[in-house]
């Protein structure tokens, strides 16, 4: 292999070194680390709202996807000064860790040339760390899932928190599954959001009992059903940014989409959900966005959990 | 007398001194089986498959790294052996340094070396010569097929092997929130507290006088159960089983809870601040909508 190439990069003013741009990361598909790099600068504007301030998590492929990758919270070795971070513990153990704020396009490039193919963020955005501003309920279709059946799933946990006042959002998880994000108003503890996602989870099974399980072993799962996960929200937790790449085949991106486009799956025949869930990737998601721009950004409303309290004791008891 | 890890010896330059080597930790944890409440029959574990469901025996077993959710590497048996230490009986002496040198953080399990008769001479030498020269022998050496740093010390008539950490195991201090040495304390306040440490300081550590409370008391238990007496459990609580009414009510107490209090969130009130947090939720929609 020819020794490192190098070339600086000019981007949000910084003149950035970047390395191996011809490194092939998916090796079916021929996409490099430069292809990399080029996505995650072509949808900054998109993906960098919501990232900023959430404390960022790398999942790093350098010798791409077929290599085990690994996680790194920590700063990286090396982190140019300017490179925002925040230092808090990752957990509730006291553990401090020094985590990389992904507040700019400069910062988004710099890790991409870490070959951090996925980005991982925190539910809650610095200064007010101990206070999550959403939710997500990660609907994981099991062995024998339709498609059909995840869409009406996301359907069905739309039409719920509706009945209550709210509006989620979706997104592919860039995998198999959709995550339906709840935004909140940034003043509630991890408890009170923890619990409020097992309400909804709950409330989703109970008015879909065949279509879902909320059995987190994964033999008892009753086959063709969606498993509803809500223990993934905490304090330290992370989630699949929205616009982040996914180490797969395909290079598919983990995408907000209309509610539509959900109700079109529902009308589809597929007999598994991945290759709909996967047709969103790095060659077409810039172009996409470009075009319709994010669906997300005007739907993006924080709610309080008072008022959906009340309404859901008097209408899901 | 406990068995031999292995026979061996030390090497360092042209020196080899016959050895063997023993644990010098006794593990005795309390130990347990599981048992079937209603006969008291011993459990055992049957694997099964995820996938297929299948009973799995030991030896369709591989080993996986899940480098990502629901994703692994195998590892059989074989590729472990291509990458396992060749098994050198010997403590190998790479360096020699001063005991004061090595943080104590470095040290973790302690093994004993004795030396085979016809070693026995080269052994004290070498015991003797490290004692009067305060320094311990950094060394390379192989337990249970892992290879392992560790520090060969004089320790009264025997010399014991420390097993250490590498360096990369240890959690950085530095990524702590600790006080800085530079922290100003009073005079005062100095001098009290060093009256206290005074007061509590006693001539010489004697381990004996420190055991583990829970072990004896749970001990205790057992052997009152043994002879026939009836001890009472405290009893424990169990979590109530969660749904959709039950989840209601414990939120509504939670956020009723939390506007008592006043702060706007039950977690840790200064995480609250009210005009960063409400521009904390917004620019996702300002900014994205440009």
């Amino acid at each position: 292999m020819a020794a490192s190439v190098k070339t600086q990069l000019a981007v949000g003013g910084r003149s950035l070194a970047v390395t191996n741009l011809d490194k092939v990361l998916w090796p079916r598909d021929g996409y490099t680390k430069g292809d990399l790099i080029a996505y995650y600068r072509a949808v900054a504007q998109w993906l960098l709202p919501h990232m900023q301030r959430r404390p960022l998590t790398l999942e790093r492929y350098p010798n791409g996807i077929d290599q085990a990758g690994w996680w790194e919270k920590h700063i990286p070795k090396g982190l140019p000064e300017w490179v925002p971070t925040v230092k808090t513990a990752a957990s509730t153990r006291h553990e401090q860790i020094e985590f990389i704020l992904c507040d700019d396009e400069a910062t988004l490039a710099y890790v991409a040339n870490l070959a951090a193919v996925v980005l991982h963020v925190w539910y809650s955005r610095e200064p007010t760390l101990e206070v999550p501003d959403f939710i997500l309920i990660d609907l994981d279709p099991g062995e024998g899932c339709t498609l059909a059946t995840l869409a009406q799933v996301a359907l069905a946990a739309r039409a719920e928190l509706a009945t209550v006042g709210i509006t989620p959002l979706v997104k592919t998880t860039g995998g198999s599954g959709l995550h339906v994000v709840v935004p909140l108003e940034p003043r509630y503890g991890w408890d009170q959001v923890k619990a409020f996602a097992e309400l909804i989870a709950r409330r989703i099974h109970d008015v879909e009992p065949d279509r879902t399980t909320l059995d987190r072993t994964i033999a008892r799962r009753p086959k063709g059903t969606v498993y509803l996960d809500f223990v993934q929200v905490g304090k330290g937790k992370t989630y699949v940014a929205p616009f982040s790449v996914r180490a797969r085949d395909g290079a598919p991106v983990s995408m907000p989409i209309a509610w539509s486009e959900v109700e079109a799956m529902r009308r589809k025949r597929a007999k598994s959900t991945a290759p709909e869930m996967t047709r969103w990737n790095i060659s077409n998601v810039p172009r996409l966005l470009a075009k319709d721009g994010d669906p997300w950004s005007k739907a993006w409303q924080p709610y309080g959990l008072e008022p959906v309290i009340a309404a859901a004791r008097s209408l899901w008891s | 007398m406990a068995h031999a890890i292995w026979s061996g010896a030390i090497n360092f330059g042209l020196v080899t001194i016959p050895v063997k080597l023993f644990t010098a930790v006794r593990s005795d944890d309390l130990r347990f089986n599981f048992l079937h409440k209603k006969d008291d029959g011993r459990i055992f574990n049957e694997r099964h498959c995820t996938v297929c469901g299948e009973k799995v025996e030991y030896a369709d077993l591989v080993r996986g790294y899940e480098y990502e959710k629901g994703q692994y590497v195998t590892l059989s048996d074989d590729d472990f052996k291509s990458v396992r230490p060749e098994a050198t009986q010997s403590v190998e002496i790479l360096e020699f340094v001063e005991l004061e040198q090595i943080n104590p953080m470095y040290f973790d399990t302690p093994y004993y070396l004795e030396p085979e008769k016809k070693g026995r001479h080269a052994y004290a030498l070498l015991r003797e010569s490290l004692r009067e020269a305060g320094k311990v022998g950094i060394a390379r050496v192989i337990i249970r097929s892992r290879e392992h740093l560790a520090a060969l010390k004089p320790n009264g008539e025997a010399l014991i092997l420390e097993l250490m950490h590498f360096a990369d195991e240890l959690v950085a201090q530095s990524d702590f929130d600790f006080p800085e040495l530079k922290e100003k304390v009073a005079p005062a306040e100095l001098s009290m507290a060093k009256m206290l440490i005074d007061s509590m300081t006693v001539e010489a550590f004697e381990p004996e006088k420190f055991t583990d409370e829970y072990k004896e008391a749970v001990m205790a238990m057992i052997e009152a159960r043994v002879a026939g007496e009836q001890v009472t459990a405290p009893e424990t609580k169990r979590p109530a089983a969660t749904n959709v009414v039950n989840l209601m009510d414990v939120l509504q107490r939670s956020l009723e809870a939390t506007k008592r209090a006043g702060t706007g969130t039950a977690a840790k009130p200064k995480a609250v601040a009210p005009k960063k947090s409400a521009s904390a939720a917004k620019p996702k929609r300002k900014k994205s909508a440009a």
